[in-house]
């Protein structure tokens, strides 16, 4: 009790909704008389909706890793080419010292956690929320806080950048480069422009940089 | 999304290696999930799925930017698993590979309890079962069918995909979904 071979392309076409409508009512009235073509339609329906009901699978563990290690090694060059192109002001002191990057969670209610970027000792306190730079001590290079004040007591080589803070100096402070606050949001997409990329990701690539 | 995808991928034309990380990340899934539909082994659908990305990776500036990059991808596992398949035994999937290593296989592919419900029992058979009746399709099919219901991609998308026209897909879909209703359609 087979139909047609023609009713059953049409019935694709049907069944893809792809059809002027005068076609799909007579289809339609045809399957109104058709037990066979009816029967067809309404196993390719449950075909399809068995074969959407296939569960999704997630890629294996570790897969991102295994990929990123087989990518061909890049030399030291091209390495710092890169850095470059994504710190172009930060290009003259920075690199030639040693980065430490400290990031502290400021513990209360949620609120952002203090970031420091900077080579040299310098004191957190989080109940304040201040980065003091001691007397005695030197920042090569420039500093980065983010989320906190700093309070510069010692010496700075090169900037300062302050993100949602601000910087007070004492007057034993010796700041070589240029102060700059970042806290309002203009500002700080400006510095994100000019950052392009995170903040941290140079400094979080297991040392490769230096 | 598509404008976070293309920083990216200016990122890595511009040399950053890393910023290719995001991009496996974003793309890892269904990439994988895809392999994984047309070849029935995880084992395999993971070294298609890296193969890919790593072939993205050496050809990121052939990628033309005003595309959509999941298709790209998705052209490049595609085409990959393809070839895999053709270069295994051309009657592979009418074979009698179906069974033994192949269902252990899949189960390994959900995390596994010690005892399963029954419910989930017949779960897992049922998902088998699709499995092991999308592998009888022809691989042709196979992928229309695939890109189509297990990804719900549009004709347009999937035809950029398999570089076929339009109506070769649709006739693909409709011989996939025929063959597909004498094993699923009457149960
Ligand atoms: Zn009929």
């Amino acid at each position: 009790m087979a139909c047609s071979h023609e009713y059953y392309k049409l019935m694709h076409e049907y069944l893809d909704e792809n059809m002027p409508l005068t076609e799909a009512k007579k289809f339609e009235a045809h399957m109104q008389e058709c037990p066979a073509c009816e029967q067809h339609l309404k196993e390719l329906k449950k075909t399809v909706a068995i074969v959407q009901s296939a569960s999704h699978f997630e890629a294996p563990e570790g897969l991102t890793r295994e990929v990123m290690n087989q990518l061909p090694k890049q030399n030291q060059s091209q390495k710092w080419q890169n850095w470059l192109r994504r710190h172009p002001f930060l290009v003259t002191a920075a690199a030639f010292f040693l980065v430490f990057l400290l990031s502290l969670s400021a513990g209360f209610d949620g609120e952002e956690e203090i970031m420091v970027k900077g080579d040299g000792h310098f004191i957190v306190d989080e109940s304040r929320k201040v980065v003091i730079i001691p007397e005695d001590s030197t920042i090569q290079g420039d500093l980065l806080i983010r989320n906190g004040n700093v309070e510069v007591n010692g010496e700075i080589e090169g900037d300062i950048t302050v993100i949602h803070g601000e910087h007070l100096q004492a007057s034993t402070a010796r700041i070589a480069g240029d102060i700059e606050e970042v806290n309002n949001t203009m500002e700080w997409i400006w510095y994100e422009i000019k950052e392009f990329s995170r903040e941290v990701l140079p400094f979080s690539s297991n040392g490769e940089e230096e | 999304m598509d404008a976070v995808v293309k920083r990216i991928v200016r990122e890595v034309k511009r040399g950053n290696q890393e910023a290719f990380a995001e991009l496996v990340e974003l793309y890892k899934d269904k990439v994988y999930h895809i392999a994984y539909r047309m070849l029935g082994n995880a084992h395999e659908a993971q070294d298609v799925s890296q193969e890919a990305f790593l072939r993205a990776y050496t050809n990121i500036h052939s990628y033309d930017e005003n595309r959509k990059f999941s298709t790209w991808i998705f052209r490049i596992a595609t085409n990959l698993a393809i070839d895999r398949l053709r270069k295994k035994k051309p009657d592979f999937h009418l074979e009698d590979k179906v069974g033994g290593t192949e269902n252990l296989d899949y189960y390994s592919q959900f995390a596994s309890e010690e005892a399963l419900p029954e419910e989930q029992v017949v779960k897992l058979e049922m998902q088998e079962w699709i499995q092991q009746e999308i592998m009888q399709l022809p691989p042709k099919y196979r992928s229309a069918v695939i890109l189509k219901y297990l990804e719900d991609l549009s004709l347009k998308e999937i035809s950029e995909i398999l570089n076929l026209p339009v109506p070769t897909v649709k006739t693909r879909i409709h011989r996939g979904r025929e063959a597909l209703r004498k094993k699923l359609g009457d149960v």
